[in-house]
């Protein structure tokens, strides 16, 4: 089955390797900048690194925040965001001062825990170990402990949140992968995790 | 061959060396003599040996401010690496010497300024241009040797060279036997005569090729030994660097490049990954494929193995190499071959089907593809 | 746990990928060389990231280098970091819109520190990586080389280093000029340049001829990542080798399954030769 998907551009990220490996999972995909196309979506990518802020202005600007939300919550179409564009589905975020999210997912946005830190370096390059719990949908048939490819600084608190968790260990635990009905995310790239991102991306579309 | 029986073929457990390797033995773990060597290097009493260099070196040392030794250099890395630290490490007075290659290349001739720059004395030998390309097609047609000519000349001319300069002391850089898996009779000695010059360097061919020849004995001043009668008048030592100090051509290359301005070519040399030797004549590359239609491995074999023995790579890594590399038929240069050796392409196929090792190779498609593969 | 990382470096010149000798570049092969001797989409399963250098002597040519870059990085899963010549950030924008995930920059550290503070600012700190060239000059002290190895700096490699703010940038790529394509083992004497309490990923590279070289630098603790450039050392199947070598004798990598062993046969047509 060939999903189409809409990847929202915001000027910000590597929109290429997700756009390769969805062309290798044998989906088509579209580049979008426009609101109309993004509310209209299906099945939506929301990707990005860097800040915060400077996302969320972007985000906000050009209206595709308004989209988004039209899309995922009026029409519950679902949604993948991935790294950065996991933080922007949060409340708020931290960096470069606070700002407000997207606020589809109801927890906070922080810079790793330097006290919990010891040497540990930040940001958090590489790939790390993400526990799974049974019931995921994102994590379906991967190793219930498997690596994937993380690159942040900044991460989502865990406490008291609902949905389905991918827990990470990095100086503390933090929230990896997250899925609460028609909205998925991860902290790590998928795209940019070998076999198992692409596994993951698989059960995301087949969803 | 009327003998139809095939050699069992084998290579080194440790390197790539082939079991056609003309004096190559294998030691029980299945270690080419080569690799043995390297293996014995690490514990080899140097410092003994330093102090007989420096011995070497005094007998030979002046203090009239004239040479003390003759140093065969082309601006490569290995002759420049000798003279740089007669010169610097010793404090002898070196004379440099080319002998000039037929073919000569431009990277080459650059190189050999290059080194000269650096400073030293050096003196350039030009053999007669005919006589030398007389005797190199002699080689090439008569024992599958496509610069033989040039073989004699820098051992018949550069001892030659010492004895009307009066020169008692000739630098090679390494005792190829040794290094690369051969006879080791040199291992344990380091000053060797004209007759071993002859018999291992030469193959014993060359009074046989000057014969054949034809030239007149006017042109073969530089392609002959001094007599008995000379060298026992001025007798020369002529000796290796590579019994004296452990010899890694890597190493050489790293030190010219420092401090006698070599340079590499831009690209991989014919058919093997590297690209800092053997950049001063166009005839290396057929050399190095009649090497291997005789027997079975070329250049990249060779480059590979001195890889594995310096640590760079594991076997496997060098299969990898060889397999993509080794065994270039030299197409980029057959035009300026058969001009220099004004031969048709028919009589250059006959010489290279000729020289072809028929239990090794097949051909195919008007190439020798072997029948091997190397493991 | 975060596991210690093996990049591949592929150095780009004018259209051809090259093998540096202590910053000497010989010419390898284009493109469709190293799409056939490295089989790039199936290598790509062996490393954990790929960094891409444009490292043309001459005068380069940015929209050739996106365009192979795009060509290079597709159907490659893993992290891409590119760079060479970068010094401004329209050109370091064009890289990540073109298969890039981080870019790499040298020179600008020292002779554009604003650029560089723009470009953390503009992509985020994780998305810049500090390439910096060291070169032993006497005895244990090393100099930092700028523009391609051309330029030395004026004071010592620990001075320099010191004046740094490792916070600056998400990573810092350490390569030793002296051993740069040798194949002679890491310089591990590199790491002894940084500040004790430096906080930022590092990555070793400069003289990695094979996997005991690798396991050797990834031992150091102080080490996060190490690179090979070695295109000869490691072509056909060496990665894929090296890496199997290292995890079977126990260095910590991560691991993932073979495209078969996930997809089985769910795995569209088009995509079955690549396994």
């Amino acid at each position: 089955m060939n999903v189409r998907v809409t990847i929202v551009d915001y000027g910000i990220g590597n929109l290429w390797s997700v756009r390769s490996a969805l062309r290798y999972l044998g989906h088509d995909s579209v580049v979008s900048t426009t609101p109309s196309e993004v509310a209209q979506a299906d099945t939506l990518i929301l990707p990005g690194v860097g800040s915060f802020r400077k996302a969320m202005l972007a985000l906000r600007s050009s209206q595709l925040d308004e989209a988004i939300l039209e899309a995922v919550t009026g029409k519950r179409r679902k949604i993948l965001g991935i790294c950065l564009g996991m933080q922007l589905l949060a409340m708020r975020g931290t960096e470069d001062g606070e700002t407000a999210g997207l606020g589809l997912i109801s927890t906070d946005v922080e810079r790793f825990d330097s006290a919990a830190m010891g040497r540990l370096k930040v940001p958090h390059i590489g790939f790390n170990q993400v526990r799974s719990e049974d019931q995921s949908v994102l994590l379906k048939g991967i190793a219930s402990s498997a690596d994937f490819y993380f690159v942040h600084s900044y991460r989502l608190l865990a406490d008291g949140l609902a949905g389905q968790h991918g827990i990470c260990h990095y100086g503390q635990d933090f929230l990896a992968a997250y899925e609460h009905e028609n909205i998925f995310a991860t902290q790590f790239h998928p795209e940019k995790s070998q076999t198992n991102g692409l596994k993951l991306l698989k059960n995301f579309l087949d969803y | 061959m009327e003998n139809s029986h095939k050699p069992t073929l084998r290579w080194c457990s440790n390197c790539l060396s082939m079991s056609t390797r003309p004096r190559i033995s294998f030691d029980k773990r299945g270690w080419c003599n080569a690799c043995v060597w390297m293996e014995k290097k690490k514990t080899l009493d140097w410092a003994s040996r330093q102090k007989e260099l420096e011995q070497l070196l005094d007998k030979h040392r002046r203090s009239d401010g004239g040479f003390d030794c003759l140093v065969p250099v082309s601006g490569g890395k290995d002759g420049s690496y000798v003279a740089y630290n007669l010169k610097h490490k010793y404090g002898m007075n070196p004379l440099a010497l080319t002998i000039t290659p037929a073919l000569a290349l431009e990277l080459g001739e650059q190189n050999l300024k290059a080194f000269v720059a650096s400073g030293y004395n050096h003196i350039t030998v030009n053999p007669a241009y005919e006589a030398m390309r007389v005797l190199n097609r002699v080689g090439l047609l008569e024992m599958g040797f496509p610069y033989y000519g040039w073989l004699i000349s820098i051992q018949a001319g550069v001892v030659r060279m010492a004895n009307k300069l009066g020169l008692g002391l000739i630098f090679y850089g390494e005792d190829g036997e040794v290094e690369y898996g051969g006879t080791t009779e040199t291992d344990k000695n380091p000053i060797y005569d004209v007759q071993y010059m002859n018999k291992i360097y030469l193959e014993g061919g060359y009074e046989k090729v000057l014969k054949e020849s034809g030239l007149p004995e006017s042109d073969l001043f530089f392609f002959r030994f001094p007599d008995d009668e000379d060298l026992q008048r001025t007798p020369i030592d002529i000796t290796h660097w590579s019994y004296f100090e452990n010899w890694d051509p890597y190493r050489n290359y790293l030190v010219a490049k420092e401090h006698c301005g070599l340079k590499e070519a831009e690209s991989s040399n014919a058919g093997t990954f590297t690209n800092f030797s053997q950049n001063d004549q166009a005839l290396y590359a057929l050399h190095a494929y009649f090497m291997f239609l005789k027997f079975g491995f070329g250049r990249a074999t060779q480059d590979a193995s001195i890889e594995v023995r310096r640590g760079a790579m594991d076997r496997q890594q060098a299969l990898n190499l060889v397999r993509l590399y080794d065994g270039h038929y030299p197409h980029e240069y057959l035009d300026t071959y058969l001009e220099y050796y004004q031969i048709s392409r028919a009589e250059f196929d006959e010489a290279i089907d000729k020289y072809a090792n028929k239990d090794l190779f097949e051909k195919v498609e008007g190439y020798w593809k072997p029948r091997f593969i190397v493991t | 746990m975060l596991k210690k990382r093996i990049l591949f470096t592929l150095l780009y010149d004018n259209g051809q990928f090259m093998l540096s000798r202590n910053f000497r570049l010989q010419k390898v092969g284009n493109l469709a060389w190293l799409q056939k001797n490295y089989n790039f989409s199936q290598i790509s399963f062996f490393i954990d990231e790929l960094i891409v250098l444009d490292v043309t002597r001459g005068e380069r040519k940015p929209a050739v280098f996106c365009e192979t870059l795009k060509a290079l990085t597709e159907g490659c899963f893993v992290p891409i970091a590119a760079g060479g010549g970068i010094r401004s950030v329209e050109q370091a924008r064009r890289l990540l819109r073109s298969g890039a995930d981080k870019v790499v920059v040298n020179t600008p550290i020292f002779s554009q520190p604003a650029l560089l503070r723009e470009m953390v600012q503009e992509f985020g700190q994780q998305c810049v990586v500090g390439s910096l060239d060291l070169k032993r000059t006497q005895g244990d002290k090393y100099e930092i080389l700028i523009e391609s190895g051309t330029r030395a700096l004026n004071g010592v490699a620990t001075e320099e280093l010191q004046r740094l703010s490792d916070g600056e940038v998400g990573e810092w790529y350490l390569n030793s000029v002296d051993r740069d394509g040798t194949g002679q083992g890491y310089d591990l004497a590199l790491l002894d340049q940084l500040p004790v309490d430096w906080s930022v990923p590092v990555i070793l590279a400069g003289g990695a001829g094979n996997a005991s070289h690798i396991a050797a630098g990834l031992a150091d603790s102080r080490v996060d990542a190490v690179a090979t450039a070695h295109l000869f050392n490691f072509v056909g199947d060496g990665l894929k080798q090296a890496r199997s070598t290292l995890l079977s004798s126990g260095v910590e990598l991560a691991s993932w399954p073979t495209v078969d062993v996930l997809f089985g046969d769910t795995l569209p047509e088009q995509q079955q030769d690549i396994r």
